[in-house]
Parts: structure tokens; sequence; C-alpha cells
């Protein structure tokens, strides 16, 4: 059977020489192709440039909406930043794939700053294994209940309340 | 030097008039997953889900293989789809599951919105874009305000309307 649709999303960061963080999204699907570049500011985690276009869609109409990319410029990548990329670039007065576009590149930035952490912990084995995420999660306390593994009753998360 | 990268990939099958079959990859330096996504049209209600994890962080994430099921009901029009998705499959489960479950969500509704345009293109008859968005948007009403185009729909053609009227 042929496939009726196809989307392909690609996103990566890159750190550049002067220690900020170069960020790129991209995405191919079946009736729109775009692509968003990011450089972020580190360690403040504020995006200091955007550029993007829409290379492909299925009215002229929303080219228009680029200009707003703009928008995010200064937005600081941590709590609130989905509803705010959503009203500024997305909504109904702008494209609500060049905002998630923007918040790809945001969440390539968490996750390049959590990988290195991440692969500390996953060169241990058992209890030292348990330990580790316990010790990544009081140094993290949002992630409490951001998911089964810390949430209540999962044995990565006993005992970590008491030292919050 | 990369510090991380993510590629999505989704594709859309549609088995028969009432069925879509959404499979989606998710592969990063951290994570690996599967999903397949049963949508039955014309409801838009997931209706089946099987997820697969092949890379992950800690010795609990597969308990968030059967949590997966709490996604089988909800309706990918609703506007609250989002929040449902990711307090329901994400909070209670794997967040990595609710990102792909949602990028599978999205893109059946885009196919479910354009299939009707590439079928016209591939019979050769000649329509407008801005008419075929005004004929979806009838059968999507939740989507009229979603973005500056479908949000400015009609229009253009209204516009041209009355400047053949002003002749």
């Amino acid at each position: 059977m042929l496939l009726t649709y196809t989307r392909s999303k690609h996103a990566c960061a890159a750190d550049l020489p002067d220690g900020n963080l170069a960020v790129k999204a991209a995405v191919e699907e079946t009736f729109f192709a775009a692509k968003v570049e990011m450089k972020v500011k580190i360690p403040d985690l504020e995006i200091g440039s955007v550029e993007g276009v829409i290379e492909r869609c299925f009215s002229a109409e929303c080219t228009k909406t680029t200009p707003r990319l703009q928008q995010a410029v200064g937005l600081r990548i941590g709590p609130g930043i989905i509803k705010l990329v959503n009203n500024l670039v997305g909504g109904s007065h702008g494209c609500p794939r060049l905002a998630d576009l923007v918040l790809e590149c945001c969440e390539q930035v968490i996750l390049r700053y959590t990988v290195d952490p991440l692969g500390e912990i996953l060169s241990k084995e058992g209890q030292e294994l348990i330990e580790a995420h316990k010790k990544f999660l009081r140094q993290n306390p949002r992630l409490i209940n951001s998911c089964i593994a810390f949430a209540e009753g999962s044995p990565l998360r006993e005992g970590v309340e008491l030292d919050l | 030097m990369l510090g991380f990268s993510r590629t999505k990939w989704v594709g859309v099958e549609r088995p028969d008039r009432e069925t879509f079959f959404a499979h989606g990859v998710l592969e990063d330096n951290i994570y690996g997953m599967e999903l397949d996504v049963w949508v039955k049209a014309p409801e838009f209600v997931i209706t089946g889900i099987e997820g697969k994890m092949r890379r992950v962080t800690t010795p609990v994430c597969e308990q968030a293989i059967p949590v997966l099921k709490n996604a089988l009901g909800l309706a990918i029009t609703a506007p609250d789809l989002i929040s449902a998705v990711n307090r329901k499959v994400g909070r209670e489960g794997c967040r990595h599951f609710a990102n792909l479950l949602l990028e599978c969500c999205d893109a059946v509704l885009r196919c479910a919105f354009f299939e009707g345009w590439s079928e016209r293109k591939r019979k050769g008859a000649a329509i407008n874009p801005d008419t075929y968005l005004q004929e979806q948007i009838k059968n999507f009403p939740d989507l009229k305000n979603s973005c500056y185009t479908l949000s400015n729909a009609g229009e253009q053609s209204e516009r041209s309307q009355s400047k053949k009227n002003d002749h």
C-alpha cells in the first residue's frame, strides 16, 4: 500500500565557538516544507536571532507569516515559552507550523544540556544507576511527576520528596 | 560540534475509507521509539495504539507502553487534544511517546484535510486553493482560526467577486 501522506522533521543543536548554540529545525511533508534557524545565547538561554523560510505550502498566503518569527527574538527558553511562541508566532495571525519549528529548536536546546548528565547516569548499573537518577531528580525537581519514571511509586522517586 | 540531533518521521496509510493508520518514529541521541496509531473517520477518534521503545533512559520507562491505551477514544480534532495527550500519555506515561503521538495525530489531520486536494489534482481537476480551504473548513470547523491562511480563507474569493461586481 502506498503512503497517502509523509512527514519528516529534523532538528539539531550545534555548539558555536563563542559558547552559544546554533539550532535548526526543518519539516518536509506532503503539503508543506519549512525551516527555522536560531542562535541561542548561553548561559541565559535567550533566543538571540531567528531566521526562517516556508519553502513549499498549499497557499501563497502562508508565506506572509514568516516576519512573525522575529517576535521570538529575546524570549528566554524556560517555563512559559510554549504559550508565548504559540501566541506570537502561531495563532490566527501567524503560522502554527513555524511556531512548532521554533519550539522544536527550544526542545533541542534543553535536550542538548540533558544528554551529558544522562550519559553519566547511564554508565552506571543496578542500585548505583537508581541512586544516580535520584540525584538527577533532586537537581531537577521540575521533573517530579513529569512521567511514569518520576511519578509516585517509582523506585527512582523513592525518598526524593524528603530531600526537597 | 553537533550537540544533539532528533528526527521524527510519520507516514499515513489509508487501509479503507474510514481508517487512517499512522506509523511514527522518533530517534534522537537519547531516545528511540515507535508508534502505530489507528484513527477512525469521520469522528477522527483514536481507535487503536501500539508502541515500542527502542532506547530509553530508566528501567521504569517501559511501564509507559500500556499507558498508551489512555489515548483510546480521544478525538484528534478536539481543541484540548495537546493538553489531554500530554497529561494522559505524557505525565502518566512517557513525554516522548506523547510528543510522537501528537505528531501522528497532526499528520492524520493534515492528511485528512488535504487528501481531497491531492485526489482532484490527480484527476486533473482545476480548483482554486482558497475555494478548497473554504470547503474543508466546513468539514473541520475547529481549524477555522487555527492560522493566518485559514482565518482569511474566503476573503480572497470575496475580494475578487466584489471586484467583478464593481466592474
